[in-house]
């Protein structure tokens, strides 16, 4: 356990290092909520808006998940970059369990995310609304295990990829692929009937519904606006994908990192 | 006592290329050990394996009485490492990197403070302790690389080339400290292409080429292990007799004599520091007017060339 908490802190060091970039970015990601709202509340077409009543109140729980998803990714390029330098056999070296150091790794990532995705998080009770006490420790819950699970997905990108190219690439296919089929940025109603309509693959509707970005954001925006409904399934997604991957990410971490 | 590290046909294979080849090494406890051999000789690898960094692909080793394969994290625990290159990001500063390292190597607060400013100065980086790495020369990175060790005083430090890219001067600094080091009670492994560095440091020296140990021993018993290695060139102040060059002939020690100049004789021996004295007394007792004498014992450079018939020079440029 000692160890964990060494790793947490050499990580949440390194995080910290880009303290002013990363409050560029959560500026950036906070002036894109607000110009968005008001760009697209203006072009959306009016049977959506109907149904989604505002686009920011809508965007600003998805804004929130994929702040936390590109934040708990970042760990990946560290891992990525520890491996090219070979400053992974210095890790490998120290004396802690290959558990410690592998968990250690994908609990900071997480935790990083948490506190990148923070101030977003908050900006959403103060606009959009504020949940019951309940309500808001189940979304922290549900947002912790979501960045445990993407910060085990980029670790387990970062030691399988063995340039930075391809670690960027990879890392561009997921983002594009978790973020564009899910209802972060437009409602799952949306996506359900573009796929009846043919315009949109069923498999990918499939996908959207069990992507984890999908289910958080809706269980954000379930407990802030009361639309969509809850559904447990939503916590159900998310605990299943944090599951695998922080699972993998551990085994990855320790087998593949031993191989480099 | 038994050896604290014992390797028993450690064996490391990348693909069809065999980096490290049925070693079979002892280390003893309290002493410096010498791996001298040229890049590609295997040492980092076998570094790499004990360390429990890589896992050999035959054979294992013993690290304090624990098998590196099934007990990998006892053995941690008794390991410090300082890389061959400097294992840092370039983000870090010097402070965090060493401070955060004794940390984890469970020094307590007021320990840790203590001897990562005794450390730092020691090693003149005390001034540069919140730069970043990047803005380091190499030989400051491989300082703090050093440093790590120095401040952990494991049971056992692995130091990989300690001191390539740094000074004169800190290459003594570096040397006086690992000495200190073991007098303190710690186990050292020290791999090295410098000749000077594995002669004056180690209690043994054990020499690797292209994956194989080919020879282990003390670096007194290893320039005694070349026939003929050390060579006495006497000036007489006139020609030496037949009776005088038979007599020094009859020294058992003696190889071959060679006269180099009218007044010159030039004698191939071994064991120079035993047999000078001896010859100096004959030749006074037979009356002969000596005008000087020259000693020189044969180097690690030379036990390399008569164990792998390559100068140290020519290996290095076949292992890459």
């Amino acid at each position: 356990m000692r160890h964990i908490v060494h790793i947490l802190e050499n990580d949440f060091r390194n995080f910290f290092r880009y303290k002013w970039w990363l409050v560029g970015l959560i500026s950036m990601n906070l002036t894109d909520l607000f110009i968005m709202a008001i760009v697209y509340n203006r072009m959306l077409n009016p049977a959506i808006i109907q149904q989604i009543k505002s686009y920011f109140n809508f965007f600003a729980p998805g804004l929130t998940v994929t702040g936390l998803f590109a934040s708990a990714f970042m760990i990946g390029r560290e891992v990525n970059m520890e491996k090219r330098r070979e400053v992974h056999q210095y890790m490998l070296s120290l004396p802690m369990t290959r558990f410690e150091l592998a968990f250690g790794r994908v609990l900071s990532g997480g935790l990083r995310g948490m506190v990148y995705m923070s101030p977003l998080l908050a900006t959403c009770f103060v606009f959009v609304g504020l949940p019951t006490l309940e309500q808001f420790l189940v979304i922290l819950v549900v947002l912790f295990f979501l960045a445990m699970g993407i910060s085990g997905l980029s670790i387990a990108i970062a030691v399988s990829t063995k340039s930075l190219d391809k670690f960027v690439t990879a890392r561009g296919l997921v983002y594009y692929l978790l973020f564009f089929c899910s209802s972060v940025f437009y409602p799952f109603s949306l996506i359900e009937q573009l796929g009846r309509e043919g315009k949109f693959p069923m498999f990918l509707v499939a996908f959207a519904r069990a992507n984890p970005l999908s289910n958080a954001s809706d269980l954000i925006r379930s407990f802030l606006l009361g639309t969509p409904p809850f559904s447990p399934e939503m916590i159900v997604s998310v605990l299943i994908f944090s599951a695998v991957f922080t699972t993998f990410a551990a085994f990855a971490y320790i087998k593949l990192i031993e191989r480099a | 006592m038994p050896p604290i590290i014992r390797t028993e046909n450690l064996t490391k294979r990348f693909g069809n290329f065999t980096a490290v080849d049925h070693l079979n090494l002892e280390v003893n406890e309290g002493e410096i050990l010498g791996l001298l051999g040229p890049n590609g000789a295997g040492k980092t690898t076998t570094i790499l394996m004990l360390a429990t960094v890589i896992r050999p692909t035959e054979g294992t080793a013993y690290v304090g009485g624990y098998d590196v394969r099934k007990n990998p994290d006892k053995v941690r625990e008794l390991l410090g490492v300082a890389f061959q290159e400097p294992k840092l990001l370039w983000v870090s500063t010097p402070w965090d990197v060493v401070n955060w390292h004794a940390k984890v190597c469970g020094l307590s607060t007021q320990e840790r403070k203590r001897r990562v400013r005794e450390v730092l100065e020691a090693l003149d980086m005390w001034d540069y302790r919140h730069r970043s790495v990047h803005a380091l020369s190499g030989g400051m990175r491989k300082r703090v690389e050093i440093a790590k060790v120095l401040i952990q005083r494991p049971k056992i430090a692995i130091v990989d080339e300690p001191t390539a890219q740094i000074d004169i001067v800190g290459k003594h600094k570096i040397w006086r400290m690992l000495r200190e080091l073991r007098e303190e009670g710690t186990t050292i492994i020290l791999a090295t292409n410098e000749l000077y560095e594995a002669d004056v440091l180690s209690d043994r020296v054990g020499i690797m080429h292209r994956g194989k140990l080919l020879v282990c021993d003390t670096p007194q018993k290893l320039k005694d292990s070349i026939v003929g290695g050390d060579i006495v060139e006497i000036q007489f102040e006139s020609d030496p007799s037949p009776k005088i060059v038979e007599e020094l002939e009859h020294f058992r020690e003696v190889v071959k004599i060679i006269k180099t100049k009218a007044s010159t004789l030039r004698l191939y021996l071994n064991r120079v520091e035993e047999v000078v004295p001896k010859i100096m007394s004959t030749l006074m007792k037979e009356g002969v007017a000596v005008s000087s004498i020259r000693m020189s014992e044969p180097s690690l450079d030379d036990v390399f060339a008569h164990y792998t018939g390559l100068t140290l020079e020519e290996a290095q440029k076949e292992g890459g």
